[in-house]
């Protein structure tokens, strides 16, 4: 079959539900393009999963409409309880802020700023004072091993270092998703493992994680419970 | 000591600079009238009409010396009685450098 | 009151997050700050100077004689007779007519020009209260030879702080000596600083004037409200006489000070116009880095709101700081530095400086007249464009830029 739910699930509403999912950039326009055409996916809480496709296959489309960055054209989806469709943009944001941690290809760290700075970028808009928000980032940069490096600039730390900030950027709101998009695609062997193994901890933790990634460092791991593909804007269940 | 509080630190320090220019400014003002006196006695002494900062404003001409300005007016409203001269320094007066020559 | 604290840590966050980014590129926004800010120090450091002496010129032309009166001969002034004032001494309402010469001399060796006067200081309806303007010495009696009073420039570039002597040409070149009766103080400065005053056969010998001449006749009267219909009968017993009551001269002077200083307020408004549009220019594009952690930001949730809230600060802070800072440079300028940028403009390029201090007017119109003419163009020139960062999608970042 070309679709369907893969809900392992027994019975309970899921963390992350998508049903008849479509999004359709530039509707209306000429140049129109229909990126997902009806996703129905339910992740459970605590779960992780790994969407896998090639480049142009909505797998980035879809982790925006999992991360909250914009609704669906159509179809319902509901992430950590809260639906997105007919949502302002602004409480879009206010509930991204909340829900969603989010590890970026490439890391996205601002080079500019310090350690501590990049990872409590997500902390400002909350009105969370210095003195809380150096706490909370000492104790995320303790358990990930990098609490020595908090006063260096960005761009003066190592790759490994780069993607342990990311992941505490991520968890400084404390969110209960955290999607990773391409994690370790410019990461070696070593620091792949590294990356899963935190996420696995992540995941032990309670977290409910999804990585879209076609390494198979990553899809084959054992902290991973599914495989979903993304192919055409469709999942495509093999 | 976080960015914005250096901000609100370096604010007050300038917000006192200019209190105390302020506070100097009023002293100065307040000084004014004592000086003030002393000018309105020396123009009414003197019957003076201008201030002597455009000591070659181009208002006047006088008999004891021609220039080559034309008493053209910069305003309607400008009067041209002011005493001083011209942009430029009045000419040489051709027939008594002939006198000099002679020597 | 949670609310209210977590509103306003908020905004102290992007206060904090604007100045780190500011202090990020200081080089451009400290340069930034410095072109703005010496705009607005020149702005208003015209706006002081010009009040100033337009302030001490109408509070000391008050004093001015109610009316002047020159003679006019093809358009050009000439020097009258001094029967003149007998022919106005029939004029009712007139309470005194003092003769005067008035006139310039160039003192070709030293590229100065002097302003001379001869007249009868005791005659002045003023003359009792003249020695308070003089450092030292006394004026010259009516029938002394050679006597004179000079000022402090004129002390200075004829060297006369070690004698007491000294001679100017007439215009046959012959020496006229003068000896110094007296100084003027530095209080009477802005007023005596070019001024030699003697009596007034001396003036009519230095000039050549035959005798009987004069240049002016100052004329007081006795109801100031009759200035005018007096000034009329003047015109009228005397047609080839041009008649000048003393808010006709102010009015002048208004102009000469409004012509300079409009002049160069227009050079510098300009310039500032020309600041404002490479601001708008500058504003207007997002370099990638900036649409890059506009992404970022936007992904990470913050609000559209909260990025524009960053470029306000940004742009107030340069704003705000280039103000203060130029409006405080400007008044230290003035009246501690005595306006010495613009003295060859406002006050003429003269090989005698006039020595003395200005002492602003601080007016709250001026203040924020410059504020509306500066800091408000730059804020919306930089903060207007700002909308463009509204557009950066949220999702730019999750696609890798």
């Amino acid at each position: 079959m070309e679709s369907g739910c893969l809900n392992l699930s027994t019975g309970q509403p899921g963390l992350i539900e998508l049903a008849g999912v479509c999004k359709i950039y530039n509707q209306g326009r000429p140049n129109e393009v229909q990126a997902l055409t009806n996703i129905d996916l339910t992740v459970e809480a605590g779960n992780m999963v790994c969407l896998r496709g090639a480049s142009g296959s909505g797998k980035s489309t879809l982790l925006s409409i999992i991360g909250c960055v914009f609704p669906p054209t159509s179809g319902r989806a509901a992430i950590a309880g809260k639906q997105l469709v007919r949502l302002p943009d602004r409480f879009l944001t206010l509930h991204r802020r909340r829900a969603i941690g989010f590890i970026f290809q490439q890391f996205n760290i601002l080079p500019a700023l310090t350690v501590l700075d990049n990872i409590t970028l997500p902390l400002l808009p909350l009105g969370v004072a210095p003195g809380e928000r150096k706490a909370r980032a000492r104790a995320l940069m303790a358990s990930l091993s990098i609490g020595h490096r908090e006063r260096f600039p960005a761009n003066q730390i190592s790759g490994g270092e780069l993607q342990r900030v990311a992941i505490a950027r991520a968890l400084i709101n404390e969110p209960p998703i955290i999607l990773a998009d391409e994690p370790t695609a410019h990461l070696d062997s070593r620091l792949s493992l590294e990356f899963m193994a935190i996420m696995a901890e992540l995941k032990t933790a309670g977290k409910t994680i999804v990585i879209a990634s076609h390494d198979t460092l990553v899809t084959e791991h054992p902290a991973v419970e599914r495989i979903i593909d993304i192919r055409d804007g469709r999942i495509h269940v093999s | 000591m976080r960015p914005s509080h250096l901000l609100i630190l370096f604010l007050l320090l300038l917000a006192a600079l200019d209190g105390v220019l302020y506070v100097d400014y009023l002293r100065l003002r307040h000084d004014r009238p004592a000086a003030l006196d002393i000018l309105t006695a020396t123009a009414a002494g003197l019957g003076l009409s201008d201030l002597c900062v455009a000591t070659e404003a181009r208002y006047t001409r006088h008999p004891a010396a021609s220039d080559r300005v034309a008493p053209v007016m910069d305003h309607p409203g400008g009067l041209e009685h002011f005493p001083t001269g011209s942009f430029w320094a009045p000419p040489p007066y051709p027939e008594t450098r002939k006198e000099i020559a002679k020597f | 009151m949670t609310i209210f604290s977590t509103g306003l840590e908020k905004q102290l966050n992007i206060l904090d997050y604007a100045l780190a980014s500011f202090w990020r590129r200081k080089l451009k926004n400290l340069s930034v700050m410095i072109v703005f800010g010496a705009v607005i120090f020149l702005l208003a450091s015209f706006q002081m100077v010009t009040r100033s002496l337009t302030e001490t010129a109408a509070d000391v032309l008050a004093a001015a004689p109610d009316i002047t009166v020159q003679r006019l001969s093809a358009g050009r002034q000439e020097s009258l007779p001094l029967a003149y004032r007998d022919r106005l001494a029939a004029i009712f309402g007139i309470r005194k007519v003092v003769p005067r010469i008035w006139g310039y001399l160039f003192d070709e060796g030293k590229g100065a020009n002097y302003t001379i006067m001869g007249l009868d200081v005791a005659a002045m309806p003023g003359g009792e209260k003249l020695p308070q303007s003089l450092a030292a010495g006394r004026f010259p009696e009516p029938d002394e030879t050679g006597g004179c009073v000079v000022g402090r420039s004129i002390v200075r570039i004829q060297g006369l702080e070690s004698r007491r002597h000294f001679s100017l040409f007439r215009p046959d070149l012959s020496l006229k000596p003068f000896r110094v009766t007296g100084t003027f103080g530095a209080e009477s400065a802005i007023l005596t600083d070019d001024l030699i005053v003697t009596t007034l056969p001396e003036a009519a010998d230095l000039f050549a004037i035959p005798a009987g001449l004069v240049t002016d006749l100052c004329v007081y009267v006795v109801n100031p409200r009759e200035i005018d219909t007096i000034a009329k009968k003047i015109a009228a017993r005397l047609p080839d006489s041009r008649v000048l009551t003393r808010s006709q001269i102010l009015k002048t002077y208004q102009v000469v000070f409004g012509w300079r200083s409009g002049f160069a307020s227009i050079c510098l408004l300009t310039g500032l116009l020309a600041f404002i549009i490479l601001a708008w220019d500058k504003a207007s594009g997002l370099s990638p880095e900036e649409r890059r952690e506009i992404g970022i930001l936007k992904v990470l949730g913050w609000e559209t709101a909260d990025i524009l809230t960053i470029r306000f600060w940004e742009g107030c802070l340069i704003a705000a700081l280039s103000y203060v800072l130029g409006v405080t440079a400007a008044y230290i300028h003035v009246v501690h530095f005595n306006a010495a940028l613009f003295r060859p403009v406002m006050l003429g390029w003269s090989v005698l400086d006039p020595t003395f201090r200005l002492v602003p007017v601080l007016e709250a119109a001026d203040l924020l007249l410059i504020f509306c003419l500066t800091v408000l163009p730059y804020l919306a020139a930089t903060v207007v464009p700002a909308w463009r960062c509204a557009i950066v999608p949220a999702d730019s970042a999750i696609r890798g830029g």
